[in-house]
């Protein structure tokens, strides 16, 4: 299978959110002259968990951007056939010619990272940065990751770097294509 | 076809001044990122600077006041008008002999900041926030050990070999207050080997990344410090090689008599960490092959200097000083003088703007700089009289946020302000707006010149960095640093003479053999790379008065502050019955504090990508107690103010603390001013007017304050 993705450390994530913005700047999310605070489009978002009770807490930080999935659900729901897998990445893409505004993709996704441009009325998405990483780079938010959390390339050499490492993969939260490791112990 | 490029300049959403890339496109600043010939990277304020360039929020033109101090009434005004107001009233005050009584609050870019330049010629006082954060660590460091290093000297990470501690006490790196590249060297130590120790009163992101996360009482670190300090010299752990070479005869078994009863078990009560976790950890320290402290918060307590001397003995007698993985020593790289250059006020002579019970005892201490904490005793005693701002907010960072206010507004019998004139250089709105007769529209770091050049600017001791415009300024704004440069050619052109910022900036780099030219052909940044280790053994001294290092503080013998106290700050110890909580007021990396710049910029005040709340933290423990659940209003009340938050209940934060973070309350500007939300010194006393403490104990700093909490 071919599938490019990003493998999230949760040993190194710190929530700090530079990714986000790192990535509305360079595909254009916001307008700087009039934003404000909530609405503006987001290709990743931070979650966290703290899990115990004081003194004896523990907390990871990760981010959430769209999964690449298998068998993506956003893929059906789109009547206009508007959303493909790429069969040379594995990333997912919107044709924002075909797409109609419709937003059954934004209803079906299972992971709620599915965006809407009410002025141009379309769906749009993180795509892995499929115009950088054609170009051999690697996507804005590995870039810019302020603690070096993110890594980008292919899936399997992801796992295998991951195991080399002596992280464990969370299975469940890495379903899809982009991976999720922590130090196993 | 467009042309894109990116372009090497420097941020400025916070202090750290980190080195980045700019890409522009037609003449626009699209996307940022951290300078790789640098250290790297870049945080999310930084990200977020694009928004600040270009939000319609910025402040276009020079405005006047009309109306009154506080009402926030403006008329757009020319530069000249501007321009001629500031020099009438500046040369006003000259004439009566009262140029020390202008006073301007900022933060320089360089020791040879222009603005800074301006003051000296004028004969008036800077102020600006080091004292107040950095002044105790930087004073315990200099007394003990000669060296200068400031909360922009972060321990170098890069350097922690395997094996090695680093500790974090009462610090938050992972919030970028030292260079952006910080978070990555800290969890790449850790991956090599290296463990984190994190003490701290709240569970932030580097507990959740530590190997050990010490909950301590706030301002239990001097006592968790000097009891590990008994432990190591009692039990022989100590790096007895280092000492008896390097510390200056009888300071040890000085020393040795004053730590005896500072045992882990008596000093545990004080600082609520047991006292098998202090022997712990102070075994472990022994262990390793290096150990490197950082503080911030915990030494802007009312205990700060006794805890700045307490880390320092602790460096020493562990042998970690200017090693890899240990405290750096930062060397000064020279700029050249502009010559003529004009002279300092003589603080000595002049004093500090500062009052207090105890004034007296306190002119034991000298730090280099003016205080800028006290501005509302300042006015009160006819010792201000003319205040400029530039990159900072007094309304909302200023201790005793309401002392400040009426200070603003006093008026003297005749009707006048007791403070003649007030002028803010702001890009955004912000809180001081209100107050201001004069605004004058800034520029962000994407439009302007700016050498930044300091002797602890992240790269340790050899750095300078071009901060060089890259798109055309919004408005009518200009750089405050040329704006006092053309005050400067008014009032003073002797000191003035050079053309303009560059060239001012140009022969500054010639002590170092650069030019500004150099500069930008390099990338715009000078380093060589190297900081070097135990430059002392080079030296055969130490930069302090004996060459040795000096653990006892003889100076301060006559007011008995020649060891360090363990003891809590005062006002930690005391009132504890009706105001139960200490008030634990943090920062985080979605916000430079107050800075108008960041708090109201959209995207960091954005619930995705930055911060929007700021409620009162409660351990769920202690809201039970007071029949406080998640959400409820309550208020916080301190002996100085209070003010109405939610309470969010959380398991992070220690019993009988009460957490805020630091920096919200502005009314100003659409996007700060959304939400209730409150400024934690509208809690905390104006250390000048309040504090009985007001000695050598704390040094600049007082942030220390009990709170009440009621439904
Ligand atoms: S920049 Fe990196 S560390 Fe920060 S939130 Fe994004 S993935 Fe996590
Ligand atoms: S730490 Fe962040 S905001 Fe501060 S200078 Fe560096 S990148 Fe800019």
């Amino acid at each position: 299978m071919k599938q490019l993705s990003i493998m999230v450390d949760l040993d190194r994530c710190i929530g700090c959110k530079t990714c986000i913005v790192a990535c509305r700047n360079h595909h254009g999310l916001v307008n700087h002259e009039t934003a404000m605070p909530e609405g503006m489009s987001h290709y990743l978002r931070v979650e966290g968990e703290l899990t115990g009770t004081f003194p004896k807490l523990a907390e990871d930080h990760w981010v959430v951007m769209c999964q690449q999935c298998k068998k993506p659900p956003c893929i059906k729901a789109c009547a206009a056939g508007a959303i493909s897998k790429d069969a040379q990445t594995g990333i997912v893409r919107i044709d924002r010619e075909k797409c109609t505004g419709a937003g059954t993709c934004i209803e079906k996704c299972p992971y709620g990272v599915i965006q809407f441009n009410a002025e141009g009325r379309f769906a749009h998405k993180c795509e892995l940065c499929y115009d950088r990483v054609v170009h051999g780079q690697e996507p804005v938010c590995v870039e810019v990751c302020l603690a070096d959390a993110l890594r980008f390339g292919e899936r399997e050499l992801l796992l295998m770097q991951a195991e080399a490492a002596g992280k464990k993969l969370l299975k469940k939260r890495s379903a899809q294509s982009i991976l999720y490791v922590k130090r196993a112990d | 076809m467009s042309e894109s490029k990116w372009i090497p300049t420097v941020c400025y959403q916070c202090k750290a001044e980190c080195a980045i890339l700019a890409r522009v496109e037609d003449g626009v600043v699209r996307e940022v990122k951290g300078n790789p010939r640098a250290r790297g990277k870049m945080c999310v304020k930084g990200m977020a600077g694009i928004t600040t360039l270009y939000s319609q929020e910025r402040l276009k033109h020079p405005m006047k006041r009309v109306g009154e101090r506080g009402e926030g009434k403006f008329v757009r005004i020319g530069w000249d008008e501007a321009m001629n107001i500031m020099e009438t009233k500046l040369r006003e005050l000259r004439k009566r002999g009262e140029g020390h009584k202008f006073t301007y609050s900022m933060f320089p870019h360089s020791t040879s900041d222009p603005k800074w330049r301006f003051v000296n010629a004028m004969g008036g006082f800077i102020t600006t926030g080091l004292p107040h954060c950095d002044s105790a660590k930087i004073m315990a460091h200099l007394h003990t050990f000669g060296c200068f290093p400031n909360h922009h000297i972060a321990p170098m990470y890069y350097t922690v070999p395997k094996g090695g501690v680093m500790i974090l006490s009462g610090r938050h790196p992972f919030g970028c207050l030292d260079d952006a590249c910080v978070p990555r060297d800290i969890l790449d130590a850790k991956e090599r080997g290296a463990k984190l120790v994190v003490i701290d009163p709240i569970f932030r992101t580097e507990a959740g990344k530590a190997d050990w996360w010490i909950p301590i009482k706030p301002g239990g670190d001097a006592a968790l410090f000097l009891g590990m300090c008994n432990h190591l010299l009692t039990k022989g752990l100590h790096d007895k090689a280092f000492c008896d070479k390097w510390v200056r005869p009888g300071d040890m078994d000085g020393l040795m008599a004053f730590i005896k009863d500072k045992t882990p078990a008596a000093i545990s009560r004080i600082c609520d960490v047991p006292a098998r976790d202090i022997v712990k950890l102070a075994e472990m320290c022994a262990a390793a092959p290096s150990v490197c402290v950082d503080a911030f918060k915990s030494i802007m307590y009312g205990n700060a200097m006794d805890w700045g001397h307490a880390w320092s003995i602790f460096l020493v007698i562990t042998g970690n000083l200017d090693n890899p993985g240990g405290q750096p020593m930062p060397e000064i790289a020279p700029m050249a003088p502009v010559a003529p250059v004009p002279p300092p006020p003589n603080l000595k002579e002049l004093g500090y703007h500062r009052t207090g019970p105890n004034r007296s005892r306190f002119d034991h201490y000298t730090f280099f700089l003016q205080p800028t904490w006290y501005a509302a005793q300042a006015v009160r005693e006819g010792t201000l009289k003319v205040f400029f701002a530039s990159e900072c907010n007094p309304a909302l960072s200023e201790m005793g946020s309401g002392e400040w206010r009426e200070a603003m507004t006093l008026k003297g019998r005749n009707g006048n302000y007791a403070l003649e004139l007030f002028v803010l250089t702001e890009i955004m709105p912000s809180e001081t707006m209100k107050w201001a007769d004069l605004v004058l529209p800034d520029q962000t770091n994407f439009e302007r010149w700016e050498l930044l050049y300091m002797p602890w600017w992240y790269n340790f001791g050899h750095t300078a960095a071009v901060c060089q415009p890259v798109v055309k300024p919004v408005g009518e704004s200009r750089h405050a640093n040329r704006v006092m440069i053309d005050l400067g050619k008014r009032m003073f052109p002797e000191y003035f003479a050079f053309k303009d910022d560059v060239e001012y900036y140009d022969i500054e780099l010639s002590g170092i053999g650069m030019s500004m030219r150099k500069m930008l052909d390099g990338g715009a940044i000078w380093s060589p790379g190297t900081v070097g280790f135990r430059k002392y053994e080079d030296a055969g001294r130490f930069n302090t008065p004996s060459g040795r290092i000096e653990l006892e503080w003889k100076m301060y013998g006559d007011i008995g502050q020649q060891w360090p106290s363990p003891e809590l700050p005062l006002e930690f110890r005391r009132d504890a019955d009706k105001y139960p909580f200490i008030l634990v007021n943090f920062r985080t990396i979605f916000l430079n504090n107050t800075g108008a710049w960041s708090q109201n910029n959209a995207q960091l005040r954005d619930p995705v990508s930055g911060i929007d709340a700021n409620p009162v933290l409660l351990n769920p423990v202690d809201a039970a107690r007071l029949g406080i659940a998640d959400g409820d209003m309550v208020t916080v009340a301190s002996a100085t103010g209070s003010v109405r938050l939610p309470a969010a209940l959380t398991e992070r934060i220690k019993p009988g603390c009460a957490g805020l973070i630091h920096g919200f309350g502005q009314t100003m500007g659409k996007v700060a001013s959304r939400g209730a939300w409150a400024g934690d010194n509208e809690l905390i006393a104006d250390a000048g007017s309040h504090l009985d403490e007001q000695d050598l104990r704390g040094g600049e700093a007082h942030v220390s304050t009990r709170v009440k909490i009621t439904k």
